[in-house]
């Protein structure tokens, strides 16, 4: 294996259209890349091409003046928005008082403490199934075989929506968080919805997520919210992945409610009665009712 | 492909070759002879390798060496002197020992950002930290009895 040695998003992004693996905190690719799923030639590391850190933390000058013009004025203020460098890692924004309670609590409930050291925002949303068939490199259907192994076989942290191929979870809870917040993304090229970021995968077209091979991720705008929440159902109180993780966001009269751990990608729930439309299959529709449950009281943890 | 580097162990500093892809924790144990840190999964799950990076708690055994860049290690064998080394004897803190290096180097990334850290503050930072032995409550103990014993 060779290590280039990127100066520029441009030479990055280069050395990635020539078939390059990029390297953020390398929690997801050093792994992947000893089981086999994943195969390199070259590594790009990132640490000093993509941003990291939170930026334009400060409020606007009609929020900061609140206390003197007035609660109406105060509402009518632009909300904030943060600007937080993909390469930030998950421990830098699970201690960062200004990011939205969802993020954070998103950040804190994740893996574990060295884990969320080393991993990077950027890299969490990009992270792999956890399908144990797909890890295994059984040849799945999401590996371009023929069927789904998990359908028939164990399925128990699998999906319940969305899972008509693939009917793996996407595990990540960071992803739900900013998805219930709204959040916006930036990569070399343009700016997306975090919800554009992602897509199931079709016969035709496998991949999880819309972005190009040598396209990198640079950048996520997060909305402040008036009250964000996330909730996460797990095997164990700490360092485990979400059997169902819930994320709500409150601005105005308006509630986003995402899901971890519920279909193949993380999934925007329209709204609570949607529940109604799952898919689960028969090891995954005790999830459907974990759901059901922590959708509540999010939607209780936000309201006014 | 072999690539030199320099790396910074306890404030020693030593240049080396290495393939690229190999990781930290495989340099420490067989190039450097700092056995003291361990690698039991090998995948990043059990935190028996942990070591620090500029103070920050890593997982050695899935750190690619050539990433670590400037950034100074330290293992167990850099905390000798540290009090809760005697503090997880004190408090019987471990069975077979394996998984201890790996403890004490998380708890003292812990105790140097929050000295006088909670029982729950000492859960939510050692989680990354697996003990087959199932010794928790006593490292926890040990942990607090370093902290103030809160």
């Amino acid at each position: 294996m060779e290590l280039l040695r990127p100066r520029t998003i441009a030479e990055a992004t280069a050395a990635l259209r020539d078939g390059a693996v990029a390297l953020a905190g390398g929690t997801e690719v050093v792994p992947l890349l000893r089981d086999g799923p994943l195969l390199a030639a070259r590594l790009v590391p990132l640490a000093g091409v993509v941003p990291r850190g939170v930026d334009g933390r400060r409020a606007t000058p009609e929020a900061e003046q609140s206390h003197e013009v007035g609660a109406a004025a105060a509402t009518a203020a632009p909300r904030p928005v943060l600007r937080v460098g993909a390469g930030t890692t998950l421990a830098e924004l699970e201690v960062d008082p200004e990011i939205p309670a969802a993020l954070r609590e998103a950040c804190r409930l994740a893996a574990s403490p060295q884990l969320r050291s080393m991993g990077t925002l950027g890299g969490n949303l990009l992270q792999a199934t956890r399908c144990w068939y797909w890890r295994l490199h059984s040849g799945c259907w999401l590996q371009g075989g023929d069927r789904c192994h998990a359908r028939e076989g164990e399925h128990r942290e699998h999906a319940f929506f969305g899972n008509g191929r693939c009917a793996s979870a996407h595990p990540s809870d960071p992803a739900a968080a900013l998805l219930a917040l709204g959040a916006t993304l930036r990569t070399d090229r343009r700016e997306l919805p975090l919800s554009e970021l992602y897509r199931l995968p079709r016969d035709d077209d496998r991949s999880t997520t819309t972005l190009a091979a040598d396209e990198l991720l640079l950048e996520l705008e997060v909305p402040s919210p008036d009250a964000s929440v996330y909730l996460k159902a797990m095997d164990r109180k700490r360092f485990a992945f979400a059997l169902v993780g819930v994320a709500a966001a409150r601005s105005g009269g308006e509630v986003r409610i995402a899901l971890a751990g519920a279909a193949p990608i993380p999934w925007l729930l329209a709204a609570p009665d949607a529940l109604d439309e799952a898919t689960p299959l028969p090891g995954t529709s005790y999830k459907v009712e974990v759901a059901r449950t922590l959708v509540d009281r999010a939607l209780e943890a936000v309201a006014p | 492909m072999l690539e030199s580097l320099e790396l910074t162990v306890n404030g020693d500093r030593h240049a080396l070759d290495a393939p690229v892809g190999r990781s930290l924790a495989e340099v420490l144990r067989d190039d450097l002879g700092l056995t003291g840190t361990k690698i039991a999964c090998y995948e990043g799950h059990c935190g028996a390798c942990t070591v620090l990076l500029d103070g920050v708690p890593a997982l050695s055994c899935i750190t690619l060496v050539h990433a670590v860049g400037g950034r100074g290690v330290t293992t167990i064998e850099g905390l000798r002197e540290h009090p809760l080394v005697d503090a997880f004897v004190r408090e019987d803190a471990l069975q077979c020992g394996f998984c201890t290096p790996g403890q004490i180097v998380s708890a003292s990334a812990l105790l140097a950002a929050n000295p006088r850290p909670t029982r729950e503050e000492i859960g939510h930072a050692m989680a990354g930290n697996l003990c087959r032995c199932g010794a928790y409550r006593n490292i926890e103990a040990a942990i607090a009895s370093v902290g103030g014993g809160r």
